[in-house]
């Protein structure tokens, strides 16, 4: 062992004229990378800062009536901050979108799993077009699809027996928001899907066969358990896309009285800065929402890599 | 990962285009500014009424030295303001732009306006005290009125003369056809209460007496949940609960169906009504007509306001002289009043130009009554505004849709939500650092 050991030690010696070669080389790539970071750091990071110095701020008026004195931008520290989680309608704003997140997060990935299964089945006639006409939708702008979902929700124009159905109700409207959602995110969710389940190797579902599988026991046994890594991956997708809910309810709410202006917690920050002129708090809001997109995105990603593991086992 | 940074790229260059796309507009415009030393000025201005370059290119025309450029802003109402007031500290706001009478004090508090005394002189002969009173603050003018909205009552002539029903003078009156209505045909309603506009309910309360905001030196009275406003909501609150009135928001594509089917055969509105009608309710020109709002006590013409505007000149303007005399000749000239009625259908503030001929002549929706604008004049008398408009009165407003919206929703007592927009409203001012009780 200890006569390995001693010729193993010295071993990285060979590496080091290596390295002046891969500093040479090393050039290029940066020279590449430059402009996207520099490009990066402009506009994402630079005002992603200034947002920051911006929710340590608060506006206040000079003297007089209508503050007669000069308006000064004065550091409140976390203020901004407390307020907003001291505020009841910006957990409330929060509860909704869980609840449309809870309808829509495991309906997206349904239906995504369900389709790329059957478009991957054996029989499956006419895949391609299929596949478009799935995907469509998610083509069609968020705004664009909630109108168009709005007008088939309103009883004046509704198709889908908007006249006895209310979609706009207290419980309903949750489910009218949620279906708009999916309906638009289930394609782009299920061509993931289904590239993960081609990519798969034939011989596998050949060998199952052999052995006597039906199709929705190889659908079910052989292939679904294989892209649990990709469905993980649709469910981040799916949460951190709850997580923006904005287009469809904003879209939705001069349509009835269902909706407020801080309906969720997006509509909140663009309320806040822009509506009510705030944008200390508006800016402040938008990192509480930061910090909790991220320990979503990493608590899924948690769940979900156990999952697999245990999937695999 | 590629993917994102590809799509970051992609906006990025996106911005780069964009941002370019700015910098040579302020260059053009620059240069516009550039060849003042000629004797030239060019004037932006922003404006979202239909008609408006009709009234532009008039004053173009008659004033080659002084040549107005018009835009429509992206976004109307407090979109527009609130960008204004972003836009203020960068130097980029257009020499003049519209502001609704209610939004006037959000910004001359954040200092995008500025006041125009030394050039308009003195407004007072020509404008009344109420119309006034909205441009005017702690003895400055910050811009010219151009037209008065008072509220009035429109109703389907055809059905409620086939109901044998008048038009009512009271509310008392109003709750009586409304069973009426609602007891011919159980699909039919009076009218509708609607959570998206917040200034047609301070109209309501205006005219039942309410004075939500009040300003004595420097300290502020708020008072949106007074006894005047609370009665206004309990009044509606009933009919809704009753079922006479539906609780659907004006604007929406379901309300604009019942305008046009003959399910709301009534609608509180204001003067600018039929310029909005035929988008509306295109099927029902000629059908609808107005009628004075009823009023609280019989014999009583007190009505309050739902809109209105004022042109206002910008802190960033480097041509104020000039841009307040466009301000003064579009809405206290004969010829600039004539052609903003004729174009955009106003009934003016100016109260010399109330007997214009071009007045005569009923706005094309309702050519069935000839007398449309003597009834706007008559309502305009009758006018009674709030003594102020709150400096924040855009909380306030967003208060009112989420409140009543609410309020609505879950069919919990209007007068309720009065208490929520006071509390928002006087919570904000004292963050903001106004001196404010109530």
């Amino acid at each position: 062992m200890a006569v390995i050991e001693a010729t193993t030690t010295p071993a990285p010696a060979p590496t080091q004229p290596v390295r002046p070669r891969r500093r040479r080389g090393s050039l290029l790539p940066i020279v590449l990378v430059v402009p996207a970071v520099v490009l990066l750091l402009l506009f994402t990071i630079a005002p992603a800062v200034y947002a920051v110095v911006l929710s340590f701020l608060q506006v206040k008026v000079g003297g007089g009536l209508l503050g007669g004195g000069d308006t000064v931008e004065v550091f409140v520290g976390l203020a901004n901050y407390f307020t907003t989680l001291a505020d009841p309608e910006f957990w409330a704003s929060l509860g909704r979108m869980l609840i449309v997140a809870v309808i829509g997060v495991p309906l997206t990935i349904f239906f995504a799993t369900l389709f790329a299964l059957c478009l991957d089945a054996k029989k499956a006639r006419l895949v391609g077009f299929t596949r478009l006409a799935i995907f469509l939708p998610y083509a069609v702008p968020g705004v664009v699809a909630s109108l168009l979902w709005g007008f088939m929700y309103l009883p004046a124009t509704s198709p889908i027996g908007g006249q006895v159905i209310n979609y706009f109700g207290s419980t309903g409207i949750f489910f009218s928001v949620a279906n708009v959602a999916v309906w638009g995110v289930v394609g782009f969710n299920m061509v993931i899907l289904y590239t993960a389940v081609r990519s798969l190797p034939k011989d596998l579902f050949e060998a199952a066969e052999l052995d006597g599988a039906s199709e929705l026991q190889i659908a079910l046994r052989v292939k679904l358990p294989l892209i649990a890594p990709a469905i993980t991956m649709v469910a981040l997708f799916s949460v951190i896309g709850a997580l923006q809910l904005f287009n469809e309810p904003t879209t939705l709410k001069p349509l009835a009285n269902a909706i407020s202006s801080t309906w969720v917690p997006l509509m909140r920050v663009y309320t806040d800065a822009f509506v009510n002129n705030s944008i200390y708090e508006g800016a402040a809001t938008s990192f509480i929402l930061i910090i909790m997109t991220v320990a979503a995105t990493v608590l899924v990603n948690v769940i979900g890599r156990r999952f697999a593991r245990r999937e695999t086992k | 990962m590629r993917k994102t940074t590809l799509r970051t790229l992609g906006a990025a260059v996106g911005v780069l285009a964009a941002a370019t796309t700015v910098l040579t507009g302020c260059s053009s415009t620059g240069s516009g500014d550039a060849s003042s030393s000629g004797g030239k000025v060019t004037l932006n201005y922003v404006n979202w009424d239909g008609g408006m370059q009709t009234v532009v290119d008039e004053w173009n025309k008659a004033n080659p030295n002084i040549q107005v450029k018009l835009t429509k802003p992206s976004g109307t109402g407090y979109t527009l303001y609130n960008k204004l007031i972003t836009n203020n500290k960068a130097g980029t706001n257009p020499d003049v732009t519209e502001v609704e009478y209610q939004a006037l004090p959000a910004l001359i508090a954040n200092k995008v306006v500025i006041p125009i005394d030394k050039y308009v002189g003195d407004l007072s002969g020509e404008f009344s005290k109420s119309d006034l009173a909205q441009v005017q603050f702690e003895g400055k003018t910050y811009g010219v009125p151009q037209n008065v909205c008072p509220m009035v009552f429109f109703y389907r002539k055809d059905i409620w003369d086939s109901l044998g029903l008048k038009a009512p003078t009271t509310w008392a009156e109003y709750a009586t056809d409304a069973a009426a209505i609602k007891a011919a045909d159980p699909k039919k309603y009076i009218g509708n209460f609607t959570a998206a506009d917040p200034g047609w309910f301070a109209g309501l309360a205006q005219q039942a007496g309410a004075d939500w905001w009040k300003a004595s030196g420097d300290k502020w009275t708020v008072a949106i949940n007074d006894e005047q406003s609370k009665k206004v909501a309990d009044y509606w609150g009933d009919l809704i609960t009753k079922g006479l009135v539906s609780p659907e928001p004006n604007w929406s594509a379901q309300w604009n169906t019942d305008m046009n089917n003959g399910t709301l055969v009534g609608w509180v509105g204001a003067q600018w009504g039929p310029n909005q009608l035929p988008s509306i309710a295109k099927d029902t020109a000629g059908k609808w007509e107005a009628a004075p709002l009823p009023a609280w006590t019989a014999g009583d013409d007190t009505v309050g306001i739902w809109g209105g505007e004022t042109e206002a000149v910008t802190s960033n303007s480097k041509h104020p002289a000039e841009a307040a005399k466009f301000v003064k000749w579009m809405n206290s000239s004969k010829d600039g009043v004539t052609s903003l009625i004729k174009n955009v259908q106003v009934f003016p503030a100016s109260i010399p130009n109330q007997t214009l001929p071009a007045l005569k002549t009923p706005p094309p929706f309702m050519s069935n009554q000839p007398d449309y604008n003597s009834l706007m004049a008559t309502a305009a008398k009758g006018v009674r505004t709030f003594d102020i408009w709150g400096p924040n009165a855009n909380v306030t407003f967003d208060s009112y849709s989420n409140a009543f919206g609410a309020a609505l929703q879950n069919k919990t007592q209007l007068s309720a939500a009065l208490d929520k927009m006071q509390t928002d409203t006087v919570s904000d001012m004292k963050k903001i650092g106004f001196t404010v009780t109530g």
